[in-house]
């Protein structure tokens, strides 16, 4: 949920309560006050009623005071009420409902006999003071909480226009493209200060980066020396004409171990030289002409596997990229539906505008799809490759803009690239 | 003595150099590196005289002749790049193999431009860095031997056929390539390893490429003994395999 629309919301709940809270307690008070008013009333027709029949000795006429009516019955000496407030409803036949009326029930004497006193006042005036109070109340509080929430979401959009616009810088940024995050300046001390953290976080990021990967180029470098100087030593060594058998085996080990060392290093410095955008596209590359050329090469490989290649389509594509790359993303998809393959299997090639496929029959996949482009991983049959041939595949493919997709379907592995993205 | 006196001028000129040793200067840094090259081109016959940087590969490259110059880019106190266009500027003849840690390929390119015949990334094999000294010296026509021999073996690098005792020999384009890099590397061990990439290059990584060398090994051997003489490739224990006349 979007902080506009949360805090928004978060407005609207508390206007809400207040505004209950605030209605009830209205309401409350202001029917407290008409009641206290309407008994001081009734107490004060009380005294004039009694005084006038002291005077008179007769009834006042109702219409002297604020009662609307006295009802006089002769009273019950065991039972004197005194004095007797309470609310109550009387049918009015004008109106066809019930009126409810405040009363006032007293006892009087005249000529020594009690009379009991019942004066009504209506309650209706009251009754239409507070509809008008709640209808009054609920507009103020519509017109409120429109202008609120659009107070609310108009400042709201200006103030956090800042955050809004780091966040978007921050989604573009890229690690490896060396780029400083250039963050808009805020007169918002929170999101100044925001800023101030992520522009020195990402620096200090960016530079363990760049210490990382020098040191990874660094270190695959300065390997090539000493791996060749082992690499010729052995070498040599085997030469020697007074070898024995155990001996011989102990280099051969040795020198299949130095040679797996070199090819790995070979492979990680082009990853890295991959990252690092050392390659230029030079320009549309034929690709169909490379994948021709790259089948040619391993058609050795591919009969001698008694493998079955079969061409679904092959177009003229050209792509935009360093035809170094293309021919080494064609080997590498080639060779892993090579390697992936069973005897006697097929490999499926096709190749449109769209997309390059590589489809080779083989055993299920063990890993998640996903993880299979990552590099040192390796499916299950493949003795002794490295599992870099995906990644390198798939920085390829990053560089470029092209999408890699892996699928499995019946027996059947396909990688896909796809040229449009 | 009169007859001494009158040697004819261009007499050295003409003199027969094919069992003169070859001059092969090794520019490498790398002491330990360095040493190998220079031992394993040695024991294959040529003059290998080395430089260890930038200043005394000059001095030698201006002092004298070289047949080839195996030279590495990264020196202390110069590029190697330097000594291949003065190389190329004043002794065109030589032939000149770069060998790079770097793996750039605008190295390789800049160094193809400048002149050299070839560039190999370390780490590589001595036998094919043999391999390709010798295919240089052939294409440089350096009296580099035009044919090659080991016993009745004979390969026509020109013509790429290869023939046993007079017969010819019908190979396949690896087996061809196989037998002249045995040829090249003759009495040598040569491991598995070392054959597979130099028959497949790049592509020796993902393929099971040793049972194939097995296989190629197979059918040479196979081919060369249906003419009629001994076994000329020999199995070395685990290590490889030896090329020589039985």
């Amino acid at each position: 949920m979007r902080v506009l629309t949360k805090t928004s919301l978060y407005y609207l709940l508390v206007s809400l309560v207040v505004f209950a809270v605030g209605g009830t307690v209205f309401y409350l008070s202001l029917r407290e006050e008409i009641y206290d008013e309407v008994d001081d009333q009734l107490f004060t027709d009380k005294e004039n009623i009694i005084a006038y029949i002291q005077q008179h000795d007769r009834l006042p006429n109702v219409t002297s005071g604020i009662s609307e009516a006295i009802l006089v019955r002769d009273a019950d000496p065991a039972d004197l009420v005194m004095e007797h407030l309470k609310d109550t409803l009387i049918y009015s036949n004008y109106d066809e409902e019930y009126i409810p009326f405040r009363q006032l029930t007293f006892t009087a004497y005249r000529q020594g006999k009690p009379y009991e006193y019942t004066i009504l006042k209506s309650l209706m005036d009251f009754d239409d003071l507070t509809e008008s109070t709640v209808l009054a109340m609920v507009w103020i509080f519509m017109l409120l909480l429109v202008g609120l929430v659009f107070v609310n979401y108009y400042t709201n959009k200006y103030t956090w226009r800042h955050f809004y616009d780091t966040l978007s810088r921050l989604k573009r940024y890229r690690l490896s493209q060396h780029q400083p995050l250039a963050l808009k300046p805020s007169s918002t001390t929170e999101f100044e200060e925001l800023n101030q953290v992520l522009q020195s976080m990402t620096e200090k990021i960016h530079g363990d980066f760049l210490n990382l990967k020098e040191f990874t180029e660094n270190v695959s470098h300065e390997i090539q020396t000493p791996l060749a100087i082992v690499s010729s030593k052995v070498e040599l060594f085997m030469q020697s004409e007074n070898l024995n058998e155990e001996q011989a085996l102990l280099l051969s080990d040795m020198y299949g171990a130095l040679n797996r060392l070199a090819r790995l290093n070979k492979s990680l410095i082009l990853l890295t030289r991959i990252e690092n955008r050392e390659f230029a596209a030079e320009g549309q590359v034929p690709l169909h002409q490379l994948l021709q050329e790259q089948l040619a090469h391993l058609q050795e490989v591919i009969s001698m596997r008694s493998l079955n290649v079969q061409t679904v389509e092959m177009q003229e594509v050209y792509v935009q990229m360093n035809s170094g790359l293309a021919d080494v993303l064609l080997q590498n998809l080639l060779s892993n539906a090579i390697k992936h393959n069973h005897p006697g299997g097929s490999i499926k090639v096709l190749l449109s505008p769209q997309k390059l496929c590589i489809s080779n029959t083989g055993a299920a996949p063990q890993d998640q799809p996903e993880l299979l482009f990552s590099r040192f991983r390796t499916g299950h049959e493949s003795v002794g490759s490295l599992g870099i041939g995906l990644a390198l595949v798939k920085k390829i493919c990053n560089l470029y803009g092209l999408l890699p997709k892996y699928n499995y379907n019946n027996g059947e592995h396909s990688l896909c690239i796809y040229f449009t993205g | 003595m009169c007859l001494l006196l009158r040697i004819p001028s261009d007499f050295f000129r003409n003199l027969p150099f094919q069992n003169e040793p070859m001059k092969v200067l090794v520019v490498e840094d790398e002491e330990a590196l360095k040493e190998s090259i220079v031992a394993y081109l040695r024991q294959e016959g040529y003059a290998c005289e080395a430089a260890i940087d930038y200043r005394s590969a000059m001095l030698k490259t201006a002092s004298y002749t070289y047949a080839c110059l195996v030279v590495d880019l990264t020196l202390p106190g110069g590029n190697g790049l330097d000594i291949v266009r003065s190389v190329k500027e004043n002794q065109p003849d030589t032939g000149i193999i770069i060998i790079s840690a770097k793996n750039a390929l605008d190295d390789k390119i800049m160094g193809l431009e400048v002149g050299a015949d070839d560039y190999m990334t370390k780490p590589f094999h001595l036998s094919e860095l043999n391999a390709r000294l010798k295919s240089v010296l052939r294409r440089r026509n350096f009296n580099g031997q035009k044919v090659l021999r080991v016993g009745e073996v004979e390969v026509h690098p020109e013509a790429a056929e290869a023939s046993v005792a007079g017969k010819k020999l019908a190979l396949t384009r690896k087996e061809y390539e196989l037998l002249l890099y045995f040829a090249s590397n003759r009495n040598r061990v040569l491991t598995k390893e070392s054959i597979a990439e130099h028959l497949w290059g790049d592509h020796i990584e993902m393929l099971d490429s040793l049972d194939f060398v097995y296989t190629h090994i197979k059918n040479l051997r196979r081919k060369i003994m249906e003419t009629g003489v001994e076994d000329y490739i020999q199995t070395v224990y685990g290590l490889g395999y030896k090329f020589m006349s039985p």
